[in-house]
């Protein structure tokens, strides 16, 4: 069925609304969605803020193929394995800030707001001795994003599952958010006055 | 297994024995019970051609892991068995408190074949046993006054399943109601029921308990989902107050509420009929089935008649889809469908047929015009004792329009009347029209949920790229949840990773979201190789020519027709099937299916 105006579209939407955001450097981050038995995903070092027809590129959902080797994302088999052992329809990668900041500190991220504890409540991080691109991120990753919508790799960022990009975008956000606010409250330092995460027994989540 | 007895009861109605049949683990891990698990015992028991009003068709109904838990919407029910309106498999569900009293009364399922020698009705007592009573005192009687006599006879905490006249009469669009007041509504069950001779199922005195493994976890995860159902305003407000017909007011809106027999997609009376009118015109008090907190259901009072509903589908195939907006007797039709046992989506679409067949000059009924709703009740009551008309509705849309050389006037796939969502306003729903393995179906994949209820997720109604692949996805969901047994309605709030939670929690086996899924797929396919080897083809994944053809000229989904020859194309590759729609051999042997 190849890749139709309307697909473009959402690659763009949510590409530029990643960029201004700020939580990609220009030329980094990347997004796929499944169609029809293939994968389609971002160009490797295309900028999400400016992306062209020719950015988007479709490789096979099951192995290694010419195009992902020459010209699709570096992250191509992570989101390829994702695909494979999760139920992701779509998946949108980038290195936001907080939640990667927390990474570095955290072996899992407990939310302690409202909307974090209603849509997310825990966000697994994985930790990787090469944490961009590799195998092991890709074995690492899959795994934790069959029970959770997005999963944190150690120092590098978020791989967020949807059914759709925009779907993807919208728990990307949210657990940036969800982590911005763990961030904001650490630096007060002063203790929580009622933990919900606790009464809620998200410890076992 | 946990949540499980892994005991099914076998009831040969032919010379009245029963035999108590134990299931192995393993086939629950594979199949989890409820749909799956009917549809494992269905496929080995039965042969694909077997004609289902014969001895040797089954039905099966079984429980899941989760029926009758602390998870909220677990009130469910599944059947299983050959359909007479369709010649599929067909698999069916049904909530209020049957499915949990039989579970209570240890047993995981019933298989009911044979065909007894004079009218009967079955009773699973939890304290003594199975027997099989005679029926003749019932046989006549609508379902209210069966489950009546049955409660004053059996004990007034008994639960039962019971058909109308029109399962007796083999009516193939025959229900088998529940307490007389829920259904298994589609595929004409209840004329299976009828066939066998068969009036009645009584469950009493069950209470035994599953084991649970890890209650407590099963407790924290129920409770998060009841906050998210809270939370969210669908099951929050829009179900509890207004029902499932609430619905009618945004199908409407986006003009793709099916008017005169899917004709046009809007209609400036529809409202008449919609959820809020009957809030404020019938309503008298909300109803759950067993453990849920949303409380779709409604007791209504309608003239000078009370009953249940009318439920979305039910309010729009007896009323708009007919052009008929007196909520009053439309209302009042959906309970003498509900008491005759007739499934209210195909009687009012194959009277809309009906209609349109008339209008074209073909159906020799002047009557039977659109808009005149003082003869609804009337065919509704022909069609449940075959008299005059009646015998022809009584064979479904399909039938009837074949009759009269039209062949296209049947809004139908499979044999199976399509309900209130026209396909041309949703393109990844029509997908699932036209692959449903049981036919025309809403709830197979559900995929209005998604594009028209932005729940759990939003996506676009009308883009066709990616549409292939998320069909597929929710297909497999729905078996799942299917299985468990879930309502389709939890899926409104809760992500699917629920569903994994709970069944880890209750079982304590390690079930994550992809491995559910498999267990999914495998029941899709299951289904889809029992229809190839039934006669089946690609040839019926198809939907009726106008929705290809003609467009609506009107309204938020106008100029749109449904490419549904290139989403097939799709479809077929997702799912791992040939051209022709046939599951490839590799396939099979991943999901260790080896039933061709």
């Amino acid at each position: 069925m190849g890749i139709d105006k309307e697909t473009f579209n959402s690659f763009d939407l949510v590409g530029k609304d990643l960029s201004n955001r700020g939580y990609n450097s220009s030329h980094a981050g990347n997004l796929s969605m499944k169609s029809s038995g293939k994968v389609i995903i971002t160009r490797r070092s295309a900028m999400l803020g400016w992306l062209q027809p020719e950015d988007l590129v479709e490789i096979d959902l099951e192995e290694e193929d010419a195009h992902s080797g020459l010209i699709a994302s570096t992250e191509s088999n992570v989101h390829r394995n994702i695909y494979k052992l999760t139920d992701a329809m779509a998946i949108v990668h980038a290195h936001a800030p907080a939640i990667t900041a927390l990474s570095m500190i955290e072996d899992e991220i407990t939310c302690i707001d409202g909307e974090g504890m209603l849509l997310y409540k825990k966000i697994p991080v994985v930790e990787c001795d090469v944490p961009v691109g590799s195998y092991e991120v890709a074995e690492k990753v899959a795994p934790a994003l069959q029970n959770y919508p997005a999963v944190v790799v150690r120092a590098h960022g978020v791989f967020a599952k949807g059914i759709t990009l925009e779907d993807a975008l919208g728990v990307l956000t949210g657990v940036e958010q969800a982590a911005d606010i763990i961030y904001r409250v650490k630096l007060l330092k002063q203790p929580l006055k009622r933990d919900y995460s606790k009464e809620k027994g998200f410890t076992n989540w | 297994m946990k949540g499980v007895f892994n005991k099914i009861i076998s009831i040969n109605l032919t010379d009245k024995t029963h035999q108590l049949i134990e299931i192995e683990d393993e086939i629950y891990e594979k199949f989890l019970g409820g749909r799956g698990l009917g549809v494992k015992l269905f496929t080995e028991r039965v042969h694909p051609k077997t004609d289902p009003f014969s001895p040797e068709n089954k039905l099966i109904f079984t429980t899941g892991p989760v029926t009758g838990t602390s998870v909220s919407t677990s009130g469910r029910m599944s059947l299983v068995t050959k359909s007479p309106l369709t010649r599929t498999i067909f698999y069916s569900n049904t909530g209020g408190m049957f499915g949990f009293s039989m579970k209570r009364c240890g047993i995981d399922g019933l298989i009911i074949s044979g065909r007894a020698d004079k009218p009967c009705f079955i009773v699973v007592d939890g304290k003594n046993g199975v027997t099989i009573k005679d029926a003749s005192f019932l046989w006549g009687l609508n379902t209210e006054e069966t489950y009546s006599k049955l409660k004053e006879m059996e004990g007034d905490r008994t639960h039962t399943l019971e058909i109308g006249p029109a399962g007796e009469n083999m009516v193939k669009i025959a229900s088998i109601m529940n307490d007389a007041e829920r259904a298994f509504g589609r595929g004409g069950v209840g004329a299976v029921f009828g066939s066998k001779n068969l009036k009645a199922i009584v469950v009493k005195n069950g209470k035994q308990k599953t084991e649970i493994q890890n209650p407590e976890l099963l407790k924290c995860y129920s409770k998060s989902a009841l906050d998210k159902q809270k939370a969210l305003p669908v099951t929050r407000a829009a179900f509890p107050l207004f029902g499932t017909a609430g619905v009618l007011h945004v199908t409407n809106n986006l003009g793709m509420l099916p008017i005169r027999n899917f004709q046009y997609g809007q209609h400036e009376k529809a409202h008449q009929t919609g959820g809020e009118a009957i809030r404020k015109e019938i309503f008298v008090k909300s109803e759950a089935c067993y453990g849920c907190t949303i409380r779709c259901g409604r007791l209504t009072k309608a003239g000078n008649m009370k009953g249940k509903g009318p439920e979305y589908e039910s309010v729009w195939a007896l009323g708009a889809n007919c052009e008929i907006f007196d909520l009053i007797k439309i209302s009042q039709a959906n309970y003498w469908c509900n008491m005759l046992g007739i499934d209210t989506i195909s009687m009012g679409v194959t009277i809309s047929c009906a209609m349109e067949l008339q209008e074209k000059g073909v159906f020799p009924h002047k009557e039977v015009e659109f808009g005149n709703e003082d003869i609804l009740i009337d065919l509704v009551k022909k069609t449940a004792y075959k008299q005059g008309i009646g015998i022809e509705l009584a064979e479904g849309s399909k039938r009837l329009a074949e009759k009269y050389g039209d062949a296209e006037t049947a809004i139908q796939v499979k044999g199976l009347e399509i309900p209130a969502y026209d396909p041309r306003g949703a393109m990844g729903h029509a997908l699932g029209y036209a692959t449903s393995n049981r036919g025309g179906c809403h709830l197979t994949g559900y995929m209005a949920a998604m594009e028209i209820f932005n729940a759990p997720k939003r996506i676009p109604r009308f883009t066709i790229s990616g549409k292939p692949d998320l069909l597929v996805l929710k297909q497999n969901q729905s078996a799942v949840e299917d299985s468990l047994v879930n309502c389709k309605f939890s899926g409104y709030a809760l992500g699917f990773d629920f569903h994994a939670r709970f069944m880890s929690a209750i079982t304590g086996l390690d079930f994550n979201v992809t491995k559910l899924l498999k267990i999914g797929e495998r029941i899709y396919n299951l289904e889809r190789v029992f229809n190839i080897a039934a006669g089946f083809s690609n040839a019926d994944d198809k939907l009726p020519e106008r929705f290809k053809k003609v467009a609506f000229k009107e309204g938020l989904s106008k100029n749109r027709v449904v490419p549904i020859d290139e989403m097939l194309e799709g479809y077929y590759k997702v799912r791992d099937w040939d051209e022709n729609g046939i599951p490839k051999k590799r396939k099979l042997e991943e999901l260790g299916i080896d039933f061709l």
